[in-house]
C-alpha cells in the first residue's frame, strides 16, 4: 500500500508521514517527492527544516526544474532582513499566491517539511483550517507533510491526522536498514484500509517493500515481536518441518515400552506379590516433613 | 575557585609540574589546596563529608543538601559548616526565612578544642606505641598483623577541620569573635519589581545582599589583593520553601518554576568570581516536579541528599540499626578538571553521634546471634537491595 | 581532544565534515567532557570558534583545556576564540544593574518570554565577521554551546530554545558551512509518557534530535555505578552518509581520565579483561 501511495494512484488528499526521533521520515518524504517529479507533476516544497543544498544531494537532477523550493528554513520568524518565507505566512491567502503562478495543466503537489514549526508558532485551529482548505482542492492536488509526532501534544497530532486522507507512521525495523510503515488510508467512499509493511531504500531513493506484507489484525507476530524473539538467529533448529515431524514420530525411543509390554506389566499375572502397610499409633509420621530431620 | 586560579592558570604552561606555582596562592587560615587538583578548599565541619566531596568544599562552589523529612540532620550539617567558619576565623553570611539567623548561630555546637591542641605532638607517639603493642599481641594470628585496619567511616589520612560536641553550645566569646552577616527575610524590605525577570523579590533581595557583602568585605576576586584576605561562608536555609514566597513546593506546575534556578545561577556567578562558598538546604521531598529538581541539582556543584529513617519503616529494620539515615550523592564537583575522584561506592549511610557526624559505607551488621533463622536473613538482604538502589539500580543484567 | 573518539567518528582536525550539527546529551552521567573535546578539537583545526559558556566560568574551561593541551587565553588573544561567559554577563542583568559595557546577548534574562533573538544576533555577529582577520580565518566557523539546559533553568521556554538552535543551524551550518555542537542534559529517568507537550529538557532533546545530524548520547551504566567504566555513549548518525543508510547507531563505553578519555566496545574495559 505504501507503494501505491507513493505512486499516487489513489490521487489527491492530505498525506501525513509521522516519524519520531527513532526513525526520521525525511528519506521517505524524498522518495515521495522524487516519485511525484517523475510523474511530471509540479512540486512545491515548503521547507522549514531542510536546506536547499541538502535537497540537491537527494533528488534527481533531471526533474529539478519542476520543483519550486520555498525557503522557510533560512528565516522562519523574520529575525533577519527580508525573510523569504515565515511561519506566519502559512495562511490560505499567502499560500494561494505562492501556488497560483504555475502551469495550470499539471497537478500540483505541496510538500511541507515539517509541521513542527507551524504547530509551534500558530494556533492549532488556524493550522487545521488552512490544511482543510488545501485539501478541499483548488490549485493543490496532493498535500504531503512530515510530522514529528513525539514533539507535540498527542491531541494536536490527533487533530492533524484526523484531517488526513492517509497517515503513514514510521517505526524502525529490527534490521538497521529497514523500517516499518503503518499506513492507514481513508478512501472517498469511506472504507478504511490499513497495512503494515517493512521497507528499505534502493540506491536511487526509491522504496523497496519487503516481499511479505505484514497482515494487519493478525495476532502479534509483527516486527515488534520478532525483534525480541530469541529464537530468530539460532544455530540449531527449534521448529520442525512437516517431514521432520513425521520422521520423528516414526522413531521409537529406547526405554519406551511397547503397548504389549506395558499391558503385560500392568496386568500382573498370578504369583506376584504386593506390600500392604497400615500405619499404627507408634508410627510417628509427619506429613509436613517426611524425612523428619530437615529444618525448613 | 575562580579568581586565584586565573592568575595561576596563565603562569603555568601545559606541563604536569604545577606544584611549585601553587605555593604562590594566597594562604588563608582554614583553607588549603586540594590534593587532587590544587583547588583551594575549606572544611565543611564534617570530616567524612569533606572526604566524600573530594577533600573539602572548593572555594567558589555550592554544596546542596537535600533536607531529610524533618530537617534535623540537614540543619545540623549547616550548623557544622557555620561553626567551622567561626573556628577558622572566616566571615559568615547566614540567610533564612524561618528562624532568625542569630538564633541559629546561638545554637552552634561547641568545638572539642583540646583535641586539636594536643593533636600533632601526641599523635606520633601514640601511633608508635600502638604499633608496638599490636606487634606483641599478634602471636597466633600473626599473618593478619600487616593488614590495614578496616575502617568503614569515610576519612582522609590527614585531619582537616574540627570535631564538635553537639550536646554543648559554642561559647559566646568564640562565637562573637566571628563576623557574621545575617539575612532574615521577614526583617528585610523587599520591593516588588516591575521587571518580568524570572527572579522573585525575595531571591532578588537575597542575591543583592550577598553581592553587597562580597563587594564590601573585599571577597571579590577582582579586588586588589590586600594583606589579609579572608573567605566568606554563606549558609542558606530551606531555599525554595513557601516561606521564601516560592510555590515550588506546593504545586506541580509552579508559577515561579524558574525563580530558584535563576537565583542559583546568579549565586554561582557571584561565587565563581569571589572568595566564598555556600551551603544550602532545600526541602526536595516537597518538590514534586522532578525536572525542576534536576535543574536545581545541576546548578549546584555538589549535591547530597539525606534520607532519615525517622518516621519511615526503615527505622525498625534491624539492618539499619547502626545508622540514622541514608546518604545519596547526587552530584560530585567537576571544576577546573575533567575528572573527579569518585567515592568507591555510593551505598552510604550516616549517623549522628554526640561528638561526630559520620558518613559510612553501608554494610550489614554482624550476625552475632546463634539462633538466627535463615528466612529472616534472606528478607534482610532483600530489604538491603531495595534500600541501596542508588548504587546498583538493577541486577537484571550485567554490562560485562 | 580524544583520539579514540576521533577514530570512532572518523574525523581529525585536518579533515572533518563541514556543516554538521552535533548534539551531545546526557542522562544520569556528565557529558561535559565531550564539550571540552570538541572545543580543543576545533581550536586545533584552526576554526574560528564561538563558545557560549553558560554553565561554567572561563577559568574552568581554560583550566581543562590546559590539560588537553590547548590554551584558551592565547586563542582568545589571537581572535580565534570568541567566548561568551554567561555567568559573568548575567550577573549585571540579574542584579538589575544597567551597564553599557556588556553585550545585549543575555537580554532575555529581563523577560524570558521574548525569546532568544538577542542571543542569536550575538552568535550571528560573532561567526560571520571572520573577514576581519585573526589567525583563525582559515577554517569554517564553529559554534559550541554548554549547555542549553541552563537556558531552560533561566525561564526560557523549550520552543524559544528550539527557535534559537534552528537559526544557529541555518546560519552556521548551512549558510557558512561551519559546525555546531550543543549540549543538553536530561533528568534521571526517561519518562515513557508519550506526552509531547511537557516543558523540559526531554522535549528539548527530542526537538534537537530532529534538527541535528549526529548525536552523542551519554548515559550512566544501566547496571549502576562503576569505578572503571563511567558510562556509555551511543553514537547515532542521523543523516545519510556516503555508503551507509541513515540512523546508524553504535554503542561504546567510556572512562574519563585526568587528561583525556578512553572509549571501548562494550565489555572490553581493561578493568574486566
Amino acid at each position: 500500500m505504501l507503494l501505491e501511495l507513493i505512486q499516487g494512484t489513489e490521487g489527491g488528499g492530505l498525506i501525513i508521514i509521522q516519524d519520531s526521533i527513532n526513525y526520521s521520515g525525511r528519506h521517505l518524504l524524498m522518495s515521495f517527492i522524487n516519485a511525484a517529479l517523475k510523474r511530471d507533476e509540479v512540486v512545491h516544497l515548503l521547507a522549514f527544516e531542510l536546506h536547499e543544498e541538502d535537497l540537491k544531494h537527494e533528488l534527481d537532477h533531471s526533474c529539478f526544474q519542476r520543483l519550486t523550493f520555498h525557503n522557510a528554513f533560512q528565516d522562519p520568524l523574520g529575525w533577519n532582513e527580508q525573510p523569504p518565507f515565515t511561519v506566519h505566512q502559512f495562511i490560505t491567502k499567502e499560500l494561494d499566491s505562492l501556488l497560483t503562478p504555475t502551469h495550470l495543466s499539471k497537478p500540483v503537489t505541496l510538500v511541507i517539511d515539517s509541521f513542527s514549526w507551524i504547530l509551534r508558532h500558530l494556533s492549532p485551529p488556524s493550522v487545521c483550517k488552512t490544511l482543510q482548505r488545501l485539501k478541499k482542492g483548488g490549485a493543490v492536488k496532493t498535500t504531503l507533510g512530515l510530522l514529528h509526532s513525539d514533539m507535540h501534544h498527542r491531541n494536536m497530532v490527533g487533530s492533524i491526522c484526523h484531517l488526513a486522507t492517509s497517515v503513514v507512521t514510521l517505526v524502525p525495523g529490527h534490521q538497521c536498514h529497514e523500517a516499518v510503515a503503518k499506513t492507514i488510508r481513508r478512501a472517498k467512499s469511506g472504507t478504511i484500509s490499513q497495512a503494515e509493511e517493512r521497507f528499505s531504500f534502493n540506491e536511487d531513493m526509491s522504496v523497496k517493500v519487503q516481499s511479505q506484507p505484514i497482515q494487519v489484525g493478525a495476532p502479534q507476530t509483527d516486527a515488534g515481536d520478532a525483534e525480541v524473539d530469541p529464537t530468530a538467529n539460532l544455530t540449531f533448529n527449534l521448529r520442525l518441518s512437516h517431514q521432520e515431524r513425521k520422521a520423528k514420530e516414526k522413531l521409537a525411543l529406547p526405554f519406551v515400552f511397547s503397548k504389549e509390554k506395558k499391558s503385560a506389566l500392568l496386568h500382573s499375572g498370578p504369583g506376584s506379590g504386593r506390600i500392604l502397610y497400615e500405619p499404627d499409633a507408634n508410627d510417628d509420621y509427619d506429613q509436613e516433613d517426611p524425612d523428619d530431620d530437615l529444618d525448613i | 575557585m575562580a579568581a586565584p586560579m586565573k592568575s595561576v592558570g596563565s603562569s603555568f604552561n601545559a606541563t604536569s609540574f604545577q606544584k611549585k606555582t601553587r605555593s604562590k596562592l594566597i594562604s588563608i587560615p582554614g583553607t588549603r589546596p586540594s590534593v587532587q587538583n590544587g583547588q583551594l578548599i575549606v572544611s565543611t565541619g564534617v570530616t567524612s563529608l569533606d572526604y566524600l566531596i573530594g577533600g573539602g568544599l572548593a572555594v567558589g562552589t555550592v554544596l546542596l543538601i537535600e533536607e531529610d523529612r524533618y530537617n534535623s540532620y540537614s540543619h545540623m550539617v549547616l550548623k557544622y559548616f557555620m561553626a567551622e567558619g567561626v573556628l577558622c576565623g572566616h566571615e559568615l553570611f547566614l540567610a533564612s526565612a524561618q528562624d532568625h539567623p542569630d538564633d541559629i548561630l546561638q545554637e552552634l555546637p561547641a568545638p572539642i578544642l583540646d583535641d586539636i591542641a594536643s593533636h600533632s605532638p601526641l599523635e606520633g607517639r601514640m601511633q608508635l606505641g600502638g604499633q608496638h603493642a599490636s606487634q606483641d599481641a599478634m602471636k597466633i594470628a600473626w599473618r593478619y598483623q600487616n593488614l590495614p585496619k578496616v575502617q568503614t567511616a569515610l576519612a582522609s589520612s590527614s585531619r582537616f577541620g574540627h570535631y564538635y560536641d553537639i550536646s554543648k553550645k559554642m561559647e559566646p566569646e568564640i562565637r562573637q569573635a566571628a563576623n557574621c552577616y545575617a539575612f532574615y527575610l521577614p526583617e528585610h524590605p523587599t520591593e516588588s519589581s516591575a521587571t518580568r525577570s524570572p527572579l522573585i523579590e525575595s531571591y532578588s533581595a537575597l542575591l543583592q545582599s550577598i553581592q553587597e557583602v562580597i563587594r564590601k568585605g573585599g571577597f571579590d576576586g577582582a579586588a586588589p589583593p590586600s594583606k589579609s584576605r579572608n573567605v566568606l561562608r554563606i549558609g542558606l536555609q530551606s531555599l525554595g520553601s513557601t516561606l521564601w514566597g516560592d510555590d515550588l513546593c506546593c504545586r506541580d506546575n509552579p508559577a515561579h518554576g524558574h525563580a530558584l534556578t535563576t537565583f542559583l545561577y546568579g549565586l554561582r556567578a557571584l561565587l565563581r568570581s569571589s572568595l566564598s562558598m555556600a551551603v544550602l538546604t532545600i526541602p526536595s521531598h516537597l518538590i514534586q516536579n522532578r525536572a525542576v529538581m534536576g535543574n536545581i541539582i545541576r546548578l549546584c556543584d555538589n549535591a547530597i541528599a539525606l534520607e532519615s529513617f525517622k518516621g519511615s519503616d526503615r527505622e525498625t529494620n534491624p539492618l539499619y540499626k547502626d545508622y540514622h539515615g541514608l546518604l545519596h550523592v547526587r552530584q560530585v564537583p567537576r571544576l577546573n578538571c575533567l575528572l573527579t575522584e569518585l567515592p568507591d561506592h555510593k551505598d552510604l549511610a550516616f549517623k549522628l553521634k554526640r561528638k561526630q557526624f559520620t558518613i559510612e559505607r553501608l554494610h550489614l551488621p554482624p550476625d552475632l546471634s546463634e539462633t538466627v533463622s535463615r528466612v529472616s536473613r534472606g528478607e534482610l538482604a532483600g530489604a538491603a537491595a531495595v534500600g541501596t538502589t542508588c548504587g546498583t539500580s538493577s541486577n537484571k543484567h550485567l554490562d560485562f | 581532544m580524544f583520539a579514540e573518539l576521533n577514530a570512532i567518528l572518523n574525523t581529525s582536525p585536518d579533515s572533518f565534515k563541514q556543516g554538521e550539527f552535533i548534539l551531545v546529551s546526557d542522562r544520569r552521567a556528565d557529558a561535559s567532557f565531550l564539550v571540552h573535546h570538541f572545543l580543543s578539537f576545533y581550536l586545533r583545526a584552526g576554526c574560528k570558534v564561538c563558545f557560549l559558556g553558560l554553565a561554567q566560568s572561563f577559568s574552568h574551561y581554560n583550566a581543562v583545556s590546559q590539560r588537553l593541551g590547548v590554551s584558551l587565553t592565547q586563542a582568545k588573544e589571537k581572535g580565534q576564540l570568541l567566548f561568551l561567559e554567561g555567568l559573568k554577563e548575567s550577573l549585571d542583568v540579574l542584579l538589575g544593574r544597567t551597564s553599557d559595557t556588556g553585550s545585549r546577548a543575555l537580554d532575555f534574562l529581563r523577560d524570558p518570554a521574548v525569546g532568544l533573538r538577542c542571543l542569536y544576533e550575538f552568535v550571528q555577529a560573532s561567526v560571520s565577521d571572520s573577514g576581519d582577520g585573526g589567525e583563525g580565518g582559515g577554517g569554517p566557523p564553529v559554534l559550541l554551546v554548554d549547555d542549553l539546559t541552563v537556558l531552560l533553568s533561566l525561564g526560557v521556554s523549550v520552543g524559544s530554545v528550539l527557535d534559537f538552535s534552528h537559526y544557529c543551524h541555518a546560519t552556521v551550518c548551512s549558510q557558512l558551512k561551519g559546525n555546531m555542537v550543543m549540549l543538553v542534559r536530561c533528568e534521571g529517568e526517561e519518562d515513557e509518557d508519550e506526552d509531547g507537550d511537557e516543558e523540559g529538557s526531554e522535549r528539548l532533546l527530542k526537538g534537537l534530535t530532529h534538527q541535528c545530524s549526529l548525536t552523542l548520547h551519554v548515559q550512566g551504566l544501566p547496571t549502576g555505578f562503576c569505578r572503571d567504566i563511567h558510562g556509555q555513549v551511543e553514537v547515532c548518525w542521523r543523516k545519510t552518509q556516503k555508503d551507509k543508510p541513515p540512523n546508524q547507531k553504535k554503542l561504546f563505553q567510556y572512562k574519563v581520565h585526568d587528561k583525556g578519555a578512553s572509549f571501548f566496545a562494550r565489555g572490553t574495559s581493561s578493568a574486566v579483561l
